[in-house]
């Protein structure tokens, strides 16, 4: 029997992950544990959605096991979706949308608008809690789904490729606050993108996803040239982020811009 | 007018009960279905479940002899439910496993169920009369035995809405996250049984017409007036009641058919709800 690590919150073994019988992944092993800032890198189309919702129970793995360490669990994570597509003119609130993100936590009424609150106050959002999602920009809708996710108040963070949306000025506080939490909190993130330079910033652990297999490890040791280019299919330059260096964090706020 | 409306319930008492249970059903069921912008399949649903239908009154009326099982009205229920239940199983489960679009399946199964329930019945001389009324909602039959089924229905389904209503909104809206949060990778094959066990079983009572206007309209007005989506699985069955009160007792006193007049003044609510919407959005 495997020794109980209770820093493991999410692993795989010999994972084959596709849609219906098309396999798209093969031979996947990943343990993330509690702490880490892993990045799945990769093209578009490489399967890199379609490992994450694999490993969270969205899709049925095809072959091998997928899912959360021992002391770990749903209840325990926050997941941002690459899209949430509500039905036209669907009536919600940015309050009803991020409660929503609440279920399966047995909370009171006044646990649950303490935690909404929260949450869209770490977006900047606080003060539209109760304006309506269609009146809210495209940077603002997607800033109450993390607010949604952030919300239970996860050890593990699932966010799969939410900047599509958002300008420079947003997208950069999102990710100063989701480095901000990794490190003081050891919040553990798994971050589908393919912005490498974002990648080379913030990753503790990276995920190169390319040929329908992956390749796993320590961010140093993966985020150099020649495998970039193996993964990438071209020379990929990793130009650092002024500002944004992980060893000196410098934080922005998110308000007025969308 | 009320007096006779009273009067009349020894007559109609059961039917004007199955109606209201119908209303308050599906009113709750459709919040599900038009917060998922899936109303069309309500309707294929709905036209699947006559063609079920047409085809237990040929096989009744053809191949048994009189007093058989399978001239029943039972009979007729338990196929109209059958159909209505694998269409909904069908069109959950094609468009998860991106066979083809929602839409694609429901209008293929809408047209064949409308074409198919026709011809089945052509040459049989009571039976195109039947199908036709059963379109057209002309007539809600319903025994005491529709009516204990339906409120038992009522009650299971407006049990599991209290209870696990953030679930149902979260998975409606946003089922990846729904599944990541612990909802059940089955819950879209339990819920399409679920809505195709009410809408064919409220087909065989009150009709196509009746069926799937209590499904879509107090959904959409709820849509209209409430502000967050929540409220709407209060509003929707309550319009939907009320005016399928207001209908019985309207048709009763005017002498049209109440389902008509039922889904007429629902079209009139949502016409208001939108230009309601409308004057507020400017």
């Amino acid at each position: 029997m495997a020794p109980f690590d209770a820093e493991l919150l999410l692993s795989c073994r010999d994972l084959v992950a596709g849609h219906g019988r098309t396999a798209v992944l093969r031979d996947v092993t990943l343990q993330v544990r509690a702490g880490e800032f892993w990045f799945l890198l990769g093209t578009n189309a490489t399967g890199k959605s379609t490992l994450l919702a694999t490993l969270l129970g969205v899709l049925p793995p095809l072959r091998g096991v997928a899912g959360y360490g021992p002391g770990s669990g749903c209840a325990e994570l926050g997941y941002v979706p690459q899209r949430c597509e509500l039905a036209q003119n669907l009536p919600t609130t940015a309050h009803e949308l991020v409660a929503l993100g609440l279920v399966g936590l047995p909370l009171s009424r006044a646990e649950r608008d303490e935690r909404v609150a929260d949450a869209l106050g770490q977006v900047g959002l606080r003060e539209q809690a109760h304006r309506s999602y269609w009146s809210m920009s495209g940077g603002q809708r997607q800033r109450v789904i993390v607010a949604r996710a952030l919300a239970r108040r996860p050890r593990l963070l699932c966010v799969d490729e939410p900047m599509s949306h958002l300008d420079l000025v947003t997208e950069r506080a999102l990710l100063e606050l989701f480095a901000r939490r990794n490190r003081e909190e050891g919040l553990a993130i798994v971050y589908v993108s393919h912005d490498v330079a974002v990648a080379a910033a913030l990753a503790t652990h990276v995920a190169l996803v390319h040929h329908g297999g992956l390749e796993a490890g320590p961010a140093d040791a993966l985020l150099d040239a020649a495998k970039l280019e193996q993964a990438y299919g071209a020379p990929v330059p990793v130009a650092p982020i002024p500002g944004f260096e992980r060893t000196r964090p410098r934080l922005l706020p998110i308000g007025g811009a969308s | 007018m009320i007096e006779a409306f009273r009067d009349a319930w020894a007559l109609f008492g059961d039917s004007w009960l199955a109606a209201w249970l119908v209303a308050l059903l599906l009113s709750v069921i459709g919040v599900f279905v038009v917060v998922r912008d899936q109303i069309f399949v309500g309707a294929a649903i709905a036209q699947a479940s006559t063609l079920g239908i047409a085809l237990g009154l040929c096989l009744g009326s053809e191949w048994s002899s009189e007093g058989s099982f399978f001239r029943s009205d039972s009979f007729l229920s338990i196929v109209a439910v059958l159909f209505a239940v694998a269409t909904a199983l069908v069109t959950a489960r094609g468009g998860a496993a991106r066979f083809e679009s929602h839409e694609a399946i429901t209008g293929f199964i809408f047209l064949l169920g409308g074409s198919g329930a026709l011809l089945v019945i052509a040459h049989s001389p009571h039976g195109l009369d039947d199908v036709q009324r059963l379109l057209a909602s002309s007539g809600i039959g319903a025994t005491r035995r529709d009516v204990f089924v339906l409120a038992l229905l009522c009650a299971t389904t407006l049990a599991f809405v209290a209870w696990r209503r953030r679930e149902l909104l979260l998975f409606a809206i946003d089922p990846a996250t729904a599944r990541a949060l612990g909802v059940r990778r089955r819950a879209d094959l339990m819920a399409a049984a679920w809505l195709g066990l009410a809408l064919g079983l409220s087909m065989r009572v009150s009709g196509m017409l009746y069926a799937f206007g209590c499904l879509v309209l107090p959904a959409l007005i709820a849509k209209s007036l409430c502000r967050a989506a929540l409220p709407m699985f209060v509003a929707a069955p309550l319009i939907a009641v009320v005016a399928s009160m207001a209908a019985a007792w309207l048709g009763h006193a005017g002498d049209f058919n109440q389902a008509q007049v039922a889904v007429a003044l629902l079209c009139g609510l949502l016409a208001a709800a939108w230009g309601g919407r409308a004057l507020r959005g400017r």
